[in-house]
C-alpha cells in the first residue's frame, strides 16, 4: 500500500532524471572524437594546477584512445551522473519522504495505521531507492550502443561495477536524506541541512590537503576510473581491509543511516 | 474493559499535559470525550493509539499496553486524527482504498450509507475538496474499517449541522453493533445525546462527576436575556456579563422560570434558559484551581 503510494508519487520524477541523465549522457559521447583530437595538440590539461586535475587530463589525453575513452567516460558520467544528477535526485526524492508527510498534516494519520514504524520507512524507502539507482544503471548501460556509434568498444561488466558503486553513493545519500527528512517537520529544512552538508563537502574535497576527508572521494575519477579500465573487480571494491574497499564505506554509511533514521522514526512522537 | 487507564501522565518535556487521568470503557460504549482547547483531549488518544508514549501510569487498550504493544492495538482500532488529514494528490476514491487497504474487513453498508449522504465527488482530486469535504472523507476513511474501537478525535469539525446528524446516526448504528467507540468534540448537547457517558477534561484532568454536574446545575439558573432599554431587572436576577450582542447573562436567585415571568412582558425581547453553553462550562470549571476542585468533591 504505501510502497505502491511512494512509487506513484515519484515515478514521474525518476523518469525525468533518466531522460536527464541521458541527455547528458549522450553528447559526451558523441563529441568525444572531435575532443580526443583536440586534446592531442593541447597541453592545457597536463599544466592544470591540482594534481588530481592533471591525473584527469592526461588519462583524457593517454595515447591509446581507448584507455583515454575510458578515463573520458568515467570523469563525466560520474561526475555528472551520480555526483551531480544523482546526488540531486536523491536529496529531491528523500526530502519529500517524511517532511512532506509533516508539512501535508498526513503523517499522524500514516503512523496510526496498523502498520509497523518499520515497515512504513522500508515501504517508502525501497521505491525511492530505485528510483534513485536504477536510472544510474540504465543511463550508463545506454552507453555501450551510444558508444559503439562512434567505434568505442565499453565493456559491460566494468561499467556495470562503476553504475553499482555510482548507485551506492547516491543510495548513501538518499539514507542521509531519509534520516533528516525524520527528523524535520519542514522540508526547506532537510534542504538546507542535507544541502550544506554537500556543499561543505565540495568545498572540502577542493583544497588539497583536505580533500581525502570529503565524502565526494568516495566518488570521483579515482574511484571510477580504475573500475571502467578493468584495473579493480568486485572484490577490491568490498575489501577494505586488502584494497580501498570504497563501495563498502557506502555500504556501511548507507545502512548507518537508515538505522538512524528506523530509530528516529521509532522514538518520534507526535 | 476495551479500556483501562489508571493515573495515566504524560510530559512534553517539563509541561505535563495529562496529570493522573483515570478512564474506564467497556467493550460496546460510547464515551464523549468534552474539554476546553489545548485541555489534552488529544494526546489521552494518541497516547491510547500508541502514538505518543506515556509518562507514568498504568494503560490498557483491547488488553494491550499502547506503549509495547500498539500494532496489536492499531489492528483491532481505528483512529481519527484531530487535524484533517487526507492526501491532496489522490482522488477521493484513491485515498479511500488506500486507507481501507489496511483493513481485512469494512463495513460495507455503513460505507454506502455514509457514502450516499455524504455525496463527496470521489473522482475528484482531494485537493479541490472543500475543508467539509476532506473532514467527509478522513470521517469515511476512518469508520468504514471493521474493527472494535475507534477513536475519533473531533470528527464534527469543519461539518455543517446536516452532517453532524449523518455522523450521528452512523456512530449511533455502530454503537447499536456493539463498537466501542471514544468520541472527542466541543459540541456538548449533540455528543451528551449520542453517548452513554461524558467525561470532562479540563487542564489534563478527568473533571469527577459531582462538580460537572453541579456546574451544570449553577448554569441552570442563568438566564440570556435581552430586554428594552430601561427596563429595570428585579432584586432575585444578577447580573453577571453583558455579551457582545447585547443580551444580559443574568443569574436567578431561585427557578428562573419564575424569575422570568415576574418581569414586564412588554420589556423582553430575548429569552434564553437552560441551555448550558460549553464556553460557559469552561469557565466555570477552569474558576476553581485543581486542587481546590479536588478538595471541594471529595467527601
Amino acid at each position: 500500500m504505501i510502497a505502491g503510494k511512494t512509487w506513484r508519487e515519484i515515478r514521474v520524477m525518476a523518469l525525468v532524471y533518466l531522460l536527464i541523465l541521458e541527455l547528458l549522457l549522450v553528447p559526451v559521447i558523441l563529441l568525444w572524437p572531435d575532443f580526443y583530437v583536440d586534446l592531442q595538440r593541447s597541453s592545457l590539461f597536463r599544466n592544470l594546477p591540482a594534481d588530481w586535475m592533471r591525473r584527469i587530463g592526461e588519462g583524457w589525453g593517454d595515447k591509446n584512445e581507448d584507455i583515454a575513452y575510458l578515463n573520458w567516460l568515467s570523469a563525466h558520467l560520474f561526475f555528472k551522473g551520480v555526483n551531480l544528477c544523482g546526488l540531486a535526485a536523491a536529496v529531491l526524492l528523500g526530502t519529500a519522504l517524511f517532511a512532506r508527510e509533516r508539512e501535508a498534516l498526513t503523517f499522524e494519520f500514516l503512523l496510526a495505521r496498523p502498520v509497523s514504524r518499520a515497515h512504513i520507512l522500508w515501504a517508502k524507502s525501497w521505491p525511492t531507492a530505485l528510483c534513485v539507482t536504477l536510472p544510474v544503471f540504465v543511463a550508463n548501460w545506454s552507453a555501450i550502443w551510444w558508444s559503439a556509434r562512434i567505434d568505442q568498444p565499453v565493456p559491460f561488466w566494468p561499467l556495470t561495477l562503476c553504475s553499482l558503486h555510482g548507485a551506492l553513493f547516491v543510495l548513501c545519500f538518499l539514507a542521509f536524506t531519509t534520516w533528516v527528512s525524520v527528523l524535520s517537520r519542514v522540508q526547506a529544512h532537510v534542504a538546507f541541512w542535507v544541502g550544506g552538508v554537500t556543499i561543505l563537502n565540495i568545498g572540502i574535497y577542493l583544497v588539497p590537503r583536505l580533500r581525502h576527508g570529503s565524502v565526494f572521494r568516495l566518488s570521483d575519477y579515482d574511484s571510477y576510473a580504475p573500475l571502467l579500465l578493468g584495473n579493480q573487480g568486485l572484490v577490491q571494491m568490498f575489501d577494505p581491509i586488502h584494497h580501498a574497499g570504497l563501495s563498502f564505506y557506502l555500504v556501511v554509511g548507507t545502512a548507518l543511516f537508515f538505522w538512524l533514521a528506523l530509530r528516529a522514526l521509532r522514538r518520534l512522537e507526535l | 474493559m476495551a479500556i483501562a487507564v489508571r493515573g495515566l501522565k504524560k510530559s512534553f518535556g517539563r509541561h505535563e499535559v495529562l496529570h493522573g487521568i483515570d478512564l474506564q470503557l467497556a467493550a460496546g460504549e460510547l464515551l464523549g470525550l468534552v474539554g476546553p482547547n489545548g485541555a489534552g483531549k488529544s494526546t489521552l488518544l494518541r497516547c491510547l493509539i500508541g502514538l505518543t508514549a506515556h509518562s507514568d501510569g498504568q494503560l490498557t487498550v483491547l488488553g494491550h499496553d499502547p506503549a509495547s504493544a500498539a500494532l496489536l492495538i492499531r489492528r483491532r482500532c481505528c483512529y481519527l486524527p484531530g487535524e484533517t488529514s487526507v492526501y491532496q494528490t489522490m482522488t477521493g476514491q484513491q485515498f479511500l482504498d488506500f486507507a481501507l487497504g489496511f483493513y481485512d474487513r469494512r463495513q460495507d453498508a455503513l460505507l454506502a450509507q455514509l457514502q450516499q449522504h455524504f455525496a463527496l465527488p470521489l473522482r475528484q482530486r482531494v485537493r479541490s475538496y472543500s475543508a467539509g469535504m476532506k473532514q467527509k472523507l478522513a470521517i469515511l476513511a476512518a469508520l468504514a474499517p471493521d474493527v472494535d474501537l475507534y477513536l475519533l478525535d473531533e470528527p464534527d469539525r469543519a461539518l455543517d449541522a446536516s452532517m453532524r446528524f449523518c455522523l450521528r446516526d452512523a456512530l449511533l448504528a455502530m454503537k447499536r453493533a456493539g463498537k466501542t467507540i471514544v468520541l472527542s468534540s466541543h459540541h456538548l448537547r449533540e455528543v451528551e445525546s449520542l453517548t452513554d457517558r461524558l467525561e470532562f477534561l479540563v487542564d489534563g484532568r478527568i473533571v469527577p462527576t459531582a462538580e460537572f454536574e453541579a456546574a451544570r446545575a449553577e448554569l441552570r439558573r442563568r438566564l440570556r436575556l435581552r430586554l428594552r432599554p430601561g427596563c429595570q431587572l428585579p432584586a432575585n436576577l444578577r447580573v453577571l456579563a453583558h455579551d457582545a450582542d447585547g443580551a444580559l447573562v443574568v443569574e436567578a436567585d431561585g427557578d428562573p422560570i419564575a424569575c422570568l415571568l415576574a418581569l414586564p412582558r412588554d420589556q423582553i425581547l430575548g429569552a434564553e434558559f437552560g441551555a448550558v453553553r460549553l464556553e460557559e462550562l469552561y469557565q466555570l470549571l477552569l474558576r476553581a484551581d485543581p486542587p481546590q476542585r479536588a478538595a471541594e468533591v471529595s467527601p
